[in-house]
């Protein structure tokens, strides 16, 4: 398929454990276009975060392989850029520095460097605090930071794992209204990794639900509700009574048969 | 912190008090120190130890002092024992922080060499001194290595255990980012660990210090341990109170000025301790 910016062929990941071998994945096969926002729906400790390291580099699968634009991925880079669950904004650092950290790397000039963080930083709404510190700040707020430290390196894929599981309802509903903003202005492609069914049917044009242990795709749905969403708006709504409902039969298949004979 | 503007006005007395306020702080310790002389003096007066010439009064040990000040003895020493005592500290600090990295990085050969790196920090620094002797004779390689034995292995664990609390998620976002190797080092483990490794520096420092102290009395070479001795050979016991005294007066100063406020520094601008 052309128009594929990222491509997940047969992906799986193996753990070895005291208890023999532990498969969290099996054949994920997926592709994401161009400019596509994809949320990946499961239970905690179902594979979701591994699925993401090994597309970030950052674990190696043990069977399959990724593609970023027709290249396989081998090791972190600055083109797939992870959003992590606390963010990991650097607390020796303000909130300029940190939203500078991945330019200074990539021995971004200067006066280049400062445009670019000012204009992110004016995204994120964190224009009047670029001097404070990270632990001035809400959870909403570094998560702020990390987004915009993310997309300031303008990255093919965007990488977002769980970012707002530990954030109160109302800050989390914010941040998804603020990441749905910043993908409809940047068109970042972006990956979004979730245990929350109403995070992921509101921010995903594709759902793809993942079944547990291993990890394999169990549906893949297509919400194409009208942008921007809330969680109110019926096409959403419908999106999260399929997943639900898929995610509801996929838990009593599991049950019943990892039953002990 | 937002409103800079606003605050600017203000910002005079803020200042002023601050001051006065890093003065206040000062009070308790100046206390205790005319608490400790008033008492001296007190225990000197009433003649408790016998013989007198043993225990010397504050006056008689300040006199001294002022005496080798004078004769321009006081302030040399203080400069070849903290210059030899910087090179030395210095030469610690680089090597320890390699041997720190090669065990955090390389987890099998901490495993192995840890055990010995905790031993050497508890061994006796003068107990290296008759190996040092032998070794470089009495000359300065002989003092510096002295300090350099008694300090590194304190800093290697130290600065191990500092760079192990380093959480792997900063090390994850930093490497995603595109930092790896010197740079992701640089960028993110020193930083991250920043608190941690200067009280490591601070103990570390501590170490070469009593090391170099210690190795200078026995050696006869320009220095404050040196004065110490000499003081004792010729019956000077004023002069061994006050080099103690003056000892006792850099370590104070070097931690509180070095250590102590950059500590406070690194850990304020994290949140680890309120501002004020």
């Amino acid at each position: 398929m052309k128009g594929a910016a990222l491509k997940l062929v047969m992906v799986g990941k193996q753990f070895k454990g005291k208890a023999g071998r532990l498969e969290v994945l099996r054949d994920i096969n997926l592709e994401i276009a161009e400019g596509e926002f994809v949320t990946i729906v499961g239970a905690s400790g179902g594979g979701k975060s591994t699925l993401l390291n090994i597309v970030a580099g950052l674990e190696e699968p043990t069977t399959g392989w990724v593609e970023v634009d027709g290249h396989r991925v081998h090791k972190p880079g600055p083109d797939r850029i992870v959003v992590f669950q606390d963010g990991a904004v650097f607390p020796w650092l303000d909130v300029w520095q940190n939203i500078e950290f991945g330019l200074r790397v990539a021995g971004v000039p200067r006066a280049e460097r400062a445009a670019r963080v000012g204009e992110y930083l004016k995204m994120v709404q964190l224009e009047k605090f670029p001097r404070a510190r990270m632990h001035e700040l809400s959870g909403g707020m570094k998560q702020r930071v990390a987004l915009a430290r993310a997309l300031v390196l303008k990255p093919r894929v965007l990488l977002m794992d769980e970012p707002f599981a530990a954030l109160d309802v109302q800050t989390r509903e914010e941040m998804q209204s603020v990441v749905q903003d910043l993908w409809l202005r940047s068109g970042t492609t972006t990956l979004f990794v979730t245990h929350d069914v109403r995070e992921a049917a509101v921010l995903g044009s594709r759902i793809i639900v993942l079944s547990q242990r291993p990890g394999t795709v169990s549906a893949v749905l297509t919400n194409s509700a009208p942008r921007p969403r809330t969680l109110e708006d019926p096409g959403v709504l419908e999106q999260i009574r399929r997943s639900n409902e898929i995610l509801k039969a996929e838990v009593q298949w599991s049950n019943e048969s990892k039953t002990p004979l | 912190m937002v409103e800079r503007v606003q605050d600017s006005p203000l910002k005079k007395p803020q200042k002023a008090r601050e001051s006065s306020r890093k003065f206040l702080h000062l009070i308790p310790m100046i206390v205790v120190a005319l608490a400790f002389v008033g008492v001296w003096e007190l225990v000197f007066r009433l003649r408790i130890v016998q013989p007198t010439f043993l225990f010397p009064g504050p006056a008689a040990v300040a006199n001294s002092l002022y005496d080798l000040w004078k004769q321009q003895v006081l302030f040399p020493a203080i400069g070849r024992t903290l210059a030899r005592l910087g090179v030395g500290f210095l030469i610690s600090l680089v090597l320890g922080s390699i041997l720190a990295f090669l065990m955090v990085h390389f987890a099998t050969f901490g495993k192995g060499i840890q055990p010995y790196v905790l031993g050497l920090q508890t061994f006796p620094s003068i107990a290296w001194v008759p190996l040092s002797l032998i070794w470089f004779g009495f000359s300065e390689a002989a003092l510096l290595f002295v300090t350099i034995v008694g300090s590194l292995f304190s800093i290697t664990v130290s600065f191990a255990d500092a760079l192990r609390t380093v959480p792997p998620v900063y090390l994850r976002a930093a490497r995603n980012m595109g930092s790896d190797g010197m740079d992701l080092i640089l960028r993110v483990t020193v930083p991250a660990a920043l608190p941690h490794l200067i009280s490591a520096m601070k103990v570390g420092w501590s170490f070469a210090w009593r090391s170099l102290i210690g190795a200078e009395v026995v050696f006869a070479s320009v220095g404050l341990g040196s004065l110490l001795s000499q003081g004792r050979e010729n019956i000077h016991y004023e002069q061994v109170m006050g080099i103690m005294i003056a000892i006792l007066a850099i370590g104070v100063l070097v931690d509180r000025v070095l250590f102590s406020r950059t500590h406070e520094w690194a850990s304020r601008r994290r949140g680890l301790i309120p501002s004020r």
